[in-house]
């Protein structure tokens, strides 16, 4: 299938969705304009969407801040992650070492670690990274490392015969037939990711979307909180869709999964 | 294309042997013996079946031939050493149900991939040119640049055959090739596979549970049975070949394949219960 006729598809797709949220929106202002509710508790649609116009310049440098957040610490965690899978399958032993810890620590509330890292690396980038490696390793990793072990255990037998060494084995069957596994990793890792940054920022920052959002809430300026929401939201989605776009460029072979 | 010789003389030494094979699996701490004193021979040059029921081991013997499981009594010989080292030596090429394809790669990637592992000194030319070449042998040297879901069930399998016989093994094992296909494709690719084996002269273990594939492949077919797992008969197939489509309408054809029914049938203890 042709890229165009690919979004044509998409579009047709989508429109559903988007009537959907015509209709909710529409609803949202009439209950906003009819119940007289203040402004500072439930701004109305249109209120948000002038916002987003008229603060588009605070809005978006904050977007440009918490993007590169997620940009890094998303990319580390795929890096983090891709490399614990690798280390777990290649190294049986360090694998029966690594894995349960991976498991113990998966369950350690990540939110909590927040105060921590800004108490260790300050206010700047470095601890929304660190924030969103702990909370977006783990499904790649896993991911991936379920991809490594499904590899087909023929093809494996058949390296053996030939004198594959494991390393061999690895590079040329296991991670190659990983690969539509860890990119379903990565897409849950790039949701995190923007919650990671945001819950980051919330817990200390002077700059980007969560930082804008509680801010905007001390100041009772809710139709500035649902603005920051939005933009958060496209950003989230612009992500995960180059990431769709990645897959579907380069993984065409696989099956869906 | 060269006509088959009649079986060799008694004095050759076989090119694979089996005497006395036992095989134990354990499961859950618990030992079974799944293959009872397995004696079998198969002649250089030679097209063998192994026939039976599920569960009758005839996987498991043929994982024992190709040196992939080490059996718990009885000797295996390969062209006159362990089947490990045979393996070892490339001399044994296996093909399996699956056609056990890369799907990220073509059909002539997917064909270069144990030589590239197992040439080190060997050109990519050289490599790129040997997969063509075999390719050409399987009929799909117009598919060469062809992914492998690009391909239907019967394609890939010629792949994969390939690939096997781009090592030039001595001998090819192949486990329930055809049994994902469909019956016409099945049909197609035994007379496929009798050509190559015609063309190539590589020894040939094909585990089949389809009759009418044994009898018209094989120049001996031995018959498994369960309880216990065990070889019930040796059975040689007289027809001549080259075979073909009029193979199937022999009346030898008919006679093979109702003897080896009722050996089947004798051998799954179906009789003895009833």
């Amino acid at each position: 299938m042709t890229l165009l006729r690919q979004v044509r598809h998409g579009f047709a797709s989508v429109i559903p969705a988007i009537a959907l949220s015509v209709v909710l929106l529409v609803v949202w202002e009439l209950i906003s304009r009819i119940s007289k509710l203040p402004q500072f508790v439930l701004p109305s649609p249109s209120a948000i969407g002038t916002l987003l116009f008229t603060r588009q310049a605070t809005l978006a440098q904050a977007t440009w801040v918490t993007a590169e957040e997620i940009l890094y610490g998303f990319l580390l965690s795929a890096v983090v992650g891709i490399t614990i899978a690798v280390t777990i399958a290649r190294f049986e032993r360090v694998g029966r070492a690594v894995y349960p810890l991976m498991v113990l620590f998966q369950n350690v509330p990540k939110i909590a670690l927040a105060p921590l890292f800004i108490l260790w690396f300050g206010y700047d980038l470095a601890p929304k990274i660190l924030l969103i490696v702990v909370m977006a390793f783990f499904p790649v990793a896993l991911n991936m490392l379920v991809g490594l072990q499904a590899a087909d255990p023929n093809l494996v037998t058949l390296m053996r015969t030939v004198g594959a060494t494991r390393t061999q084995i690895l590079l040329r069957v296991q991670v190659p037939h990983s690969l539509p596994y860890l990119m379903s990793g990565i897409k849950i890792a790039i949701t995190l990711s923007v919650i990671g940054a945001i819950v980051g920022e919330f817990a200390g920052a002077s700059a980007g979307l969560g930082y804008v959002i509680q801010f905007a809430s001390t100041q009772m300026e809710a139709a500035l909180v649902f603005a920051a929401l939005i933009q958060i939201s496209l950003l989230g989605m612009l992500f995960y869709y180059a990431i769709e776009f990645i897959e579907w460029k380069y993984l065409r072979w696989a099956p869906k999964l | 294309m060269q006509t088959v010789q009649p079986a060799l003389s008694a004095q050759e030494e076989p090119h694979i042997q089996a005497r006395g094979v036992a095989v134990d699996y354990t499961h859950a701490g618990q030992t079974n013996r799944v293959l009872h004193n397995i004696d079998l021979s198969v002649p250089r040059g030679g097209f063998v079946s192994l026939i039976g029921p599920s569960g009758c081991g005839k996987s498991t013997l043929l994982k024992v031939l190709a040196g992939l499981l080490e059996p718990a009594e009885g000797e295996v010989r390969v062209a006159g050493v362990a089947p490990a080292v045979a393996a070892r030596q490339r001399r044994i090429g296996l093909v399996f149900q699956e056609a056990t394809l890369m799907p990220w790669k073509n059909a002539l990637d997917n064909v270069k991939l144990l030589m590239e592992i197992a040439y080190k000194d060997r050109s990519r030319d050289d490599i790129t040119q040997r997969a063509t070449e075999m390719l050409r042998l399987v009929g799909l040297e117009k598919a060469a640049s062809k992914s492998p879901s690009q391909l239907s069930g019967g394609m890939r399998q010629r792949v994969s055959v390939a690939r096997a016989l781009a090592m030039d093994p001595e001998v090819l094992m192949m486990d329930e090739p055809f049994g994902a296909l469909d019956a016409i494709t099945r049909e197609e690719m035994s007379e496929f596979l009798l050509e190559i084996w015609e063309r190539t002269g590589k020894t040939i273990v094909f585990v089949t549970h389809s009759i009418d594939e044994a009898v018209f492949m094989s120049r001996q077919v031995y018959v498994m049975g369960t309880n216990p797992p065990r070889i019930v008969e040796a059975m040689p197939i007289t027809l001549p070949y080259p075979r073909n489509e009029d193979t199937y309408a022999m009346p030898g054809f008919a006679l093979a394949s109702g003897r080896l029914r009722k050996l089947l049938k004798e051998g799954h203890g179906w009789r003895a219960a009833a």
